[in-house]
């Protein structure tokens, strides 16, 4: 068994090692590097901060419970992202009240007003300060529905290909692109302060 | 711009086309402003992303944090642990058929006993006169431990009563 100095000068490879032999002391450490980068995964998911807390220490619970499945295939962190952001999935699909399509999944099908709108010319990036700007984001990425948001989420912020989302979430790749699309324009739009025809 | 061909121009940018069908579209992107244009937007919605996604500070210690998910670790473990039984000894093993059994036998012989038994030699009868009128007849069944005690006294009618206690 490690003790807590020991444990924060290992790396990730010989704590995960450590914790497969029932070390909970290296488990500790791992939570400890890893839990905001975890924790934001969730939030940005379900952009509810009790929510996100909740789903990061089940995830937390889950990988020690498979720890002895992670191989080193990936980093430990991408490991455990992955287990979070399918808990937050499993909630999401739980929270989902109706299966009749939401205004925004009609305007995907149908085509929608961002389909037509003209490119947006401005770069949000050299408009607006690195603060604001996080901010603008954040209040776009609550305007998405859960669907939209989680396909942005796990395109940009996890790196995952169309065919990995895919399988994630469980729907076709043209379906991906189609929610990656809409999502990306409605947040270039929300972010160059225009107003779409459901604000106006 | 059709739709098909601005899901094609996104495919392009996050590089998830085949080669060939990537060429086609760069050639287009260059020849074409509106593509191009939509192109650029894509790209800054993505720089605008990158920043975005950096790691929010979780806003919980790190001790409350970890004592919640280490709480629920042990509770999980306590509840697939088998509960442990302790070994029985052969004779208790033995003892808990051998007392039913030796019961059911018991109940056995006594009904066989009682089914062979005659009639007549179930009962004893006594009889005793107490009085000028009056009698007390006790009969005795001491197969089944029973004693009928029948005494006969003029009724208010002038009809035989009696009146039995079991014992």
């Amino acid at each position: 068994m490690t003790t807590e100095n020991e444990t924060s000068s290992l790396d990730d490879k010989s704590l995960v090692g450590a914790a497969q032999q029932g070390d909970m002391q290296a488990f500790e450490e791992l939570v400890a590097r890893h839990r905001d980068k975890v924790y934001a995964r969730a939030f940005s998911m379900m952009r509810n901060e009790e929510e996100a807390i909740d789903l990061s220490q089940e995830a937390w619970v889950k990988g020690w419970q498979r720890l002895k499945q992670f191989q080193g295939e990936s980093a430990f962190g991408t490991w455990m992202t992955r287990i979070v952001i399918n808990l937050c999935l499993d909630a999401l699909r739980k929270q989902r009240r109706h299966p009749a399509e939401s205004i925004e999944e009609m305007d995907e099908e149908t085509g929608g007003v961002e389909r037509q709108m003209p490119p947006v010319v401005t770069n949000p990036t050299e408009r607006l300060e690195q603060g604001e700007l996080r901010q603008r984001i954040d209040a776009a990425l609550e305007k998405l529905s859960p669907e939209h948001r989680t396909v942005l989420v796990l395109h940009e912020f996890e790196d995952m290909e169309y065919k990995e989302i895919a399988k994630t979430v469980g729907c076709s790749i043209g379906t991906v692109m189609s929610r990656l699309f809409y999502a990306r324009r409605k947040m270039a739009a929300l972010l160059a302060d225009l107003k779409t025809e459901n604000e106006l | 711009m059709k739709y098909e061909r601005q899901l094609k121009l996104q495919a392009h940018l996050d590089h998830e086309l085949p080669e060939a069908e990537s060429r086609e579209v760069a050639a287009w992107l260059a020849a074409d402003a509106e593509a191009s244009a939509l192109a650029a937007e894509l790209k800054n919605t993505r720089q605008a992303l990158a920043g975005a996604g950096a790691p929010l500070k979780l806003p919980e210690t790190r001790e409350f944090y970890w004592s919640k998910i280490s709480r629920e670790i042990a509770r999980l473990e306590t509840k697939r642990e088998p509960v442990a039984v302790a070994a029985e000894s052969w004779f208790a093993r033995a003892r808990r058929f051998v007392v039913p059994a030796g019961a059911m036998a018991g109940l056995a012989i006594a009904a066989l006993l009682a089914l062979n038994q005659p009639v007549e030699e179930m009962l004893f009868e006594t009889s005793v006169q107490t009085g000028a009128e009056t009698r007390a007849s006790t009969y005795h069944d001491y197969a089944h431990g029973a004693t009928l005690v029948w005494l006969s006294f003029p009724s208010q009618s002038g009809a035989a009563g009696g009146d039995t206690s079991n014992h």
